[in-house]
């Protein structure tokens, strides 16, 4: 492992803290005043701070501290964590996230801000409360971090090491003169691990030194506490290191021994003539490495028992003796050559961690890898499907053994094929998470207090999805907040809490991962809406709409119902590029809303954009395949049951209701004129409105799973269309696009669809 | 033989450097994430030395130390506590806890084996 | 005095003479007294200050009981260390008679 691993690891570790920063901010925000979150969030920053400090990263070493601080006060209970103190808290999380990311992938971020939390957060830290100022030296004073001087990319950082009272630089050289040191130790020194011995080969190190034991307080041996300090030292020393040296040597022991230092002036004096002055021997290094062979060996023994019971250390053993072939550094300045060296171990030290962290037993790989994997498993299912169709139709007894094979074969198939796809799922938390950032930088620029909510972080869906969710979704967090809610006053007005509240929630149904967003605003305005939709052409003057179909009109391109384009939402940026990337998603979205309680954006997202369980059908000679997940059921349709109206319009009588019955042929310009329902199958379907449409198709010829390919990125984009597949006879088929379809069903009125049908 | 140093920190990115610092000096590293696994492992660990952080879930440094002390077999070992607060105040409490020494972060490596080699025979 | 006659004890020392160790050694130092004591210090490779202070405060006790309290075999570490805090042993060598 070399400094730059290290380095990436440390960033990653950014992530996880900021994210506990972030939800812990937000539990202190809900009023959650558990001393544990409120150290949950200081350790965070801290960390944070611990490792940039050791990569020289400055200006996320500053912030940090400040940062910390202001958290201090906040754990030590002098500053009450309240609404306005998480607000400054949150936006100076989001600053941290940006250093973050500016340490990591360079860039700049914005400084002005910085600038500003920084000083809002020690303003938290001294002004607001006057006792707390008073009591807190560390809030009084401008916190900065040390200056940390530049560093080459792999060195350690050597900085900010401040031995108290070793501060100033080295010393300079002195000329050699003699101390005489009084070293009486407290019985605490010996208790807390430490040991005059040790003190006194240090300070032999020093130079020249003489000493005299000093037994006089020492009982007799009935009526001595064997874990007592007895002993006292005088010691003369000749050293060119001064005096400063001297006294670091004792700065672990400072508060627990008497140590008097005082220069004995000139050569030789001393006031140690009158006691017995022993040499001590110059070289004391043996002391270090001598062992005894036998006595050696005895530990080792031990040892290996100690291994035996547990695997734990074979694996830290085995990492020793891999680092046995280390330069064995004494300095253990990382230098570029020891890492190097370090590289062959790395194995090893990477399972002794994995071993003595025994607690997660997770591995981290490539998405590349995992991506490989993915595409590979996907031929194979092609494959599969291909081996299973010729050898349908090459042997006619259909009953062989090769047939009960290739099922078992299709079985596995689709077993490596979930459990591939399980490893690259994850949780939306992290673009959940990011989510909250957004609202409160929209509730920011818009005046209005908002709260976020979030439920079911923790349901996965493929990476993928969850890398495409992010866009989306942050245009509908800001079209919620700024279009949805009211500003606090018309909230008031209207009886509600003057803080809106946006809930944002994941939970899988049926196969994929439904994804509500929920705001307790004003709901559409329908009359506005719908006028809007006259004044741009998008309907007719008479259309006669249901409330549903007024609300997805909003998913009409260039459809903005805010008086001015705001700078938050506005920008011609509308819900139907949102509905768009959705789409391209294979997902569906619709709203629901109710006047003066709030909108709800619903999005249904398949769990994996690699494969979909379809129904392959036949439509005017071209193969097409319909997700499953679209199906509600199939139907022959009956003459009786097929009723037209209007100039083109069919409906067909389902259990005593009608269901507009949808040409998909038609739609898509396969063929000129309608087909006749009765020698079709209908497909009956649930659009994103909820309501249920009858696609009619030719013919089906079954059921299967097929491993999509993006028409975008092998060709283009074509309307009605979702995506490709590639059959078992080798044929090329499309994935039919429902809510499209449906959509450019539906409205004759609505113009932008029905370009699909003709572009199609 | 090689001293055996039993780290205790919560943070991934501190724990693998001070296992390569500790490992390219020579010695054998044992490692902990907080406190409550460090006095789980001190047994098997069997430490010439510990170096511990303070600020960790679970059982803190503070804890850690004093929980050390109170262990028959190991309460001779020496702690050396890492810290990123070079105040007075934090020193105290670790030096009142039983803490042999400090080493004040971001840590330099060469005071960290310096710091070990004066706590260690 | 009848323990004069006694038959000499001897005392062999741990490798580590630490913390831990000094309350061991001042309970087994007390159960031989009495006896002249011959320790065996080859096998040590650390000696803290406290085991030291024992050690002294034990050949103080024998010296008082007349008895003799020799170090027999002393590893270099010994040596060297009770030499560097200052603790002379030389006059506690065991002398070939």
């Amino acid at each position: 492992m070399d400094m730059n691993e290290i380095k990436e690891i440390f960033f990653q570790e950014c992530e996880e803290q900021l994210a506990e920063l972030e939800s812990g901010l937000l539990k202190l925000n809900d009023g959650d005043r558990d001393p544990e979150t409120v150290n949950a969030v200081f350790r965070a920053v801290h960390s944070i701070k611990g490792g940039a400090g050791a990569f020289g990263l400055d200006d996320l070493v500053s912030f940090a501290h400040v940062f910390e601080t202001t958290l201090d006060c906040v754990r030590s209970n002098r500053l009450e964590p309240n609404q306005d103190v998480l607000k400054v808290m949150l936006k100076s999380a989001d600053v941290l996230a940006d250093l973050t990311n500016a340490a990591r992938d360079g860039g700049s971020v914005d400084e002005a801000r910085s600038r500003q939390l920084i000083k809002e957060l020690e303003a938290l830290a001294n002004g607001e409360l006057p006792q707390a100022a008073a009591a807190e030296p560390v809030a009084k004073s401008t916190p900065t971090a040390a200056p940390v001087p530049a560093v080459n990319e792999e060195g350690f950082q050597p900085v900010a090491f401040s031995f108290d009272d070793f501060e100033a630089s080295e010393p300079p050289a002195i000329v050699p003169s003699t101390f005489e040191i009084l070293f009486r130790p407290k019985s605490e020194l010996y208790a807390k691990g430490n040991d005059a011995t040790l003190l006194l080969r240090d300070l032999s190190r020093l130079g020249e030194m003489s000493i005299h034991c000093d037994m006089d307080e020492l009982p007799a041996l009935g009526s001595m506490n064997p874990e007592a300090a007895y002993f006292a030292w005088k010691i003369s020393l000749k050293t060119d290191k001064g005096e400063e040296a001297i006294r670091s040597v004792f700065e672990f022991a400072e508060w627990d021994c008497e140590l008097d230092v005082t220069l004995a002036g000139g050569d030789h004096a001393g006031a140690g003539e009158e006691l017995p002055m022993q040499p001590v021997p110059f070289d004391l290094s043996l002391l270090d490495e001598e062992v005894p062979a036998s006595t050696g060996a005895a530990e080792d023994d031990e040892q290996l028992a100690a291994q035996q019971r547990e695997a734990r250390d074979n694996a830290v053993s085995a990492a020793a003796t891999a680092s046995n072939v280390l330069q064995m550094a004494q300095t253990a300045r990382a230098s570029a050559e020891s890492t190097k060296c370090v590289a062959p171990a790395s194995a090893a030290q990477a399972a002794a961690q994995q071993a003595a962290s025994a607690a997660t037993p997770t591995i981290r790989v490539d998405l590349d890898r995992v991506d490989r994997l993915i595409n590979l498993v996907g031929e194979l299912v092609i494959n599969q499907a291909m081996l299973s169709q010729s050898v349908i139709e090459n042997d006619t007894n259909g009953t062989s053994s090769i047939n009960m094979g290739l099922e078992e074969l299709q079985q596995l198939t689709r077993e490596i094929q979930d459990s591939v796809m399980a490893i690259r799922a994850q949780p939306v938390k992290p673009v959940f998470q990011r989510m909250s950032r957004i609202v409160r930088e929209i509730a920011d620029m818009t005046g209005k207090s908002v709260r976020l909510v979030t439920e079911g972080e923790n349901t996965e869906v493929d990476k993928t999805v969850i890398d495409k969710l992010a866009g989306p979704l942050t245009h509908m967090i800001r079209n919620a907040v700024d279009h949805g809610l009211e500003t606090p006053e018309k909230r008031v007005a209207a009886g509600k809490n003057p803080e809106g509240t946006v809930r944002l929630t994941a939970k899988h149904r049926s196969g994929r991962i439904v994804i509500e967003l929920a705001d307790d605003g004003a709901g559409i305005n329908r009359e506005k809406v719908r006028q809007k939709a006259i004044d741009n052409d998008l309907i007719a003057a008479d259309a006669n709409l249901s409330d549903e179909e007024i609300d997805n009109l909003i998913f009409h391109a260039g459809f903005s119902t805010a008086d001015k384009i705001s700078d938050i939402s506005g920008r011609g940026v509308g819900m139907d590029v949102v509905k768009r990337s959705i789409q391209a998603l294979g997902g569906r979205i619709n709203i629901s809303s109710k006047p003066g309680q709030g909108s709800v954006f619903t999005m249904s997202l398949p769990l994996t954009l690699a494969v979909l369980d379809g129904m392959v059908v036949t439509v005017a000679n071209q193969t097409l395949v319909v997700p499953l997940t679209a199906i509600v059921e199939t139907l022959q349709p009956e003459a009786s049951a097929i009723h037209s109206f209007g100039a083109s319009q069919r409906l067909i009588s389902i259990r005593n209701s009608f269901c507009p019955l949808v040409d998909v042929g038609r739609i898509l310009n396969f063929r000129a004129v309608q087909a006749n329902p009765v020698e079709g199958v209908a497909l009956l379907v649930e659009s994103e409105g909820g309501g249920q449409r009858a696609l009619m198709v030719d013919a089906i010829q079954g059921q299967r799973q097929v491993v999509i390919k993006s028409l975008e990125a092998n060709y283009t984009h074509v309307p009605g269309i979702a995506a490709a597949t590639i059959l078992g006879d080798g044929r090329v088929a499309l994935i039919l696009d429902v809510d499209a379809i449906v959509a450019a069903s539906r409205g004759q009125s609505l113009k932008p669809e029905m370009s699909l049908a003709a572009a199609g | 033989m090689k001293k055996r140093v039993l780290t205790v920190d919560d943070s991934r990115t501190i724990r693998n450097m001070l296992l390569v610092t500790l490992n390219n000096a020579g010695f054998e590293t044992i490692q902990a994430e907080d406190g409550v696994e460090g006095l789980e492992v001190l047994e098997t660990a069997n430490p010439d030395v510990i170096v511990t952080d303070i600020n960790m879930p679970r059982l803190d440094g503070f804890g850690f130390i004093e929980g050390v002390r109170k262990n028959d077999r190991y309460r001779a070992v020496p702690i050396l506590v890492l810290t990123t607060e070079s105040d007075a105040e934090k020193k105290n409490r670790a030096r009142q806890a039983g803490a042999t020494g400090w080493i004040v972060k971001p840590f330099d490596p060469t005071k960290l084996i310096d710091a070990i080699e004066r706590v260690t025979a | 005095m009848a323990s004069r006659n006694t038959a000499k004890k001897s005392l062999k020392l741990a490798p580590v003479l630490d913390l831990n160790e000094a309350t061991a050694l001042h309970e087994r130092l007390l159960t031989l007294k009495g006896s002249p004591v011959e320790i065996d210090a080859s096998a040590v490779e650390r000696v803290g200050t406290l085991c030291a202070q024992v050690l002294m405060a034990g050949a103080r006790s024998w010296e008082e009981d007349r008895l003799s309290f020799t170090f027999a075999k002393v590893s270099d570490a010994f040596v060297k260390t009770t030499q560097l805090i200052g603790v002379d042993i030389a006059p506690l060598m065991a002398k070939e008679i």
